[in-house]
């Protein structure tokens, strides 16, 4: 099964997804995702991390792809967790581990498929997510698929030795046009 | 202890423990958790509750007290996030007949007074509902900022409702002692209210 997009396609995660994460933790992509953090994580946390995961979404608590680029080279994954049944709310966790990919369509190509899967099928009404001021990358792709800035938390977390403010995303079911109509509003094409 | 100016922080055990089944059917403990399951809590919730706190290494939950020893409710710092130095504050009375009162704005107060003074931290989150008007006036009393809100977030009674957000710099915070000398707090004067009965004392009555 999967979920196709224009440059990348939602996947299972599975065994060649979690063979990288271990890398993916260790590596840049991690710092963007983590807010400011830079850890050192061993085979054993990640695949504790992977183990929880699957629980949570056993508990239909937490739901998760893998991206892959259209020629099958697994890029990241994107989740959509800390799912509330009785407030059908979510939050969005994206991480594309291979820096190759950054910039490009990849993320957003992604995070039109996972926004539309979240109101479509897992039927929610809100999804948010949580960034650093300091990540320019996912502050400019909020403007562009239309999230609003919500929340500002100052001085919120430390990267690289000084303060960033935190910034909370939202966006609204009835807020949201749906993919066919943000592709045509970011001019997404598909490559070659 | 840690004693302040109208009410002194004390480890929650003994009183506050038997108190807190009441405690945690009131309204201002629900909306100090945003508690939107509105599930009635039961002895055993409510030991729940208090193992998991104990358990709990990144928060604690700091029992309340007027001068006179009077139980009054909870102070809760959680989610401490030790590499940013930062917390969530929260608060209720549990006591209802001081709700919006300045013992609970104290209590408030000495709660960021311990985070900011003897646990370093560097900056707290609070959050309230939009019509918790008496959360809103001691948050902003404390000094806590509007940071945002975050959209029809919450169910509530019927409907979706915003969640608003408030942080606290240690910047901003010019310690406990100038803080209270700018605030004019004044005691209630409310009597004790009579101790709960122990259950394990009411058995051993019987006997």
């Amino acid at each position: 099964m999967k979920i196709e997009g224009l440059l990348v396609d939602l996947v299972p995660l599975g065994e060649r997804f979690n063979a990288l994460e271990h890398r993916w933790e260790n590596g840049e992509a991690a710092f963007w995702g983590d807010v400011g953090d830079r850890q050192f994580v061993s085979l054993a946390v990640v695949k504790r991390r992977q183990e929880e995961r699957a629980a949570r979404k056993d508990q239909e608590l937490h739901s998760g792809f893998g991206i892959q680029a259209k020629d099958g080279t697994p890029i990241g994954l994107f989740v959509v967790g800390d799912i509330k049944p009785h407030l059908r709310l979510g939050i969005l966790g994206v991480q594309i581990g291979e820096p190759q990919y950054w910039g490009g369509g990849y993320g957003t190509d992604a995070l039109l498929l996972i926004v539309d899967y979240a109101f479509d099928w897992l039927d929610l009404r809100r999804l948010w997510l949580v960034t650093m001021s300091l990540n320019a990358r996912v502050t400019r792709q909020m403007e562009k698929v239309g999230f609003a800035l919500e929340a500002r938390q100052r001085r919120a977390t430390l990267a690289d030795g000084a303060w960033h403010d935190l910034l909370f995303y939202g966006v609204q079911r009835e807020e949201w046009p749906g993919r066919e109509a943000m592709i045509e509003r970011l001019g997404l094409r598909a490559q070659g | 202890m840690i004693e302040g100016t109208l009410v002194d922080l004390v480890p929650f055990e003994d009183d506050f423990a038997l108190y807190l089944e009441t405690w945690m059917n009131e309204e201002a403990w629900f909306r100090a958790h945003l508690w939107e399951r509105r599930e009635p809590h039961t002895e055993h919730d409510v030991k729940k509750y208090i193992e998991r706190m104990e358990k709990d290494e990144r928060g604690a939950l700091i029992g309340f007290q007027a001068k006179n020893g009077d139980p009054i409710g909870a102070v809760i710092f959680d989610h401490e996030w030790p590499r940013v130095r930062k917390a969530e504050a929260r608060f209720f009375a549990g006591d209802s007949r001081y709700e919006g009162s300045d013992e609970v704005l104290d209590a408030l107060l000495m709660l960021v007074r311990y985070c900011f003074e003897t646990r370093n931290l560097h900056r707290l989150d609070a959050v309230a509902l939009p019509f918790d008007e008496v959360r809103l006036e001691h948050l902003r009393r404390a000094g806590f900022v509007h940071e945002g809100t975050l959209r029809q977030h919450i169910r509530w009674d019927g409907d979706y409702v915003d969640m608003e957000m408030f942080g606290l710099l240690d910047s901003e915070w010019p310690g406990y002692a100038a803080k209270v000398a700018g605030l004019d707090l004044q005691p209630s004067g409310l009597e004790p209210k009579p101790r709960p009965e122990k259950k394990d004392e009411k058995k051993d009555g019987a006997g």
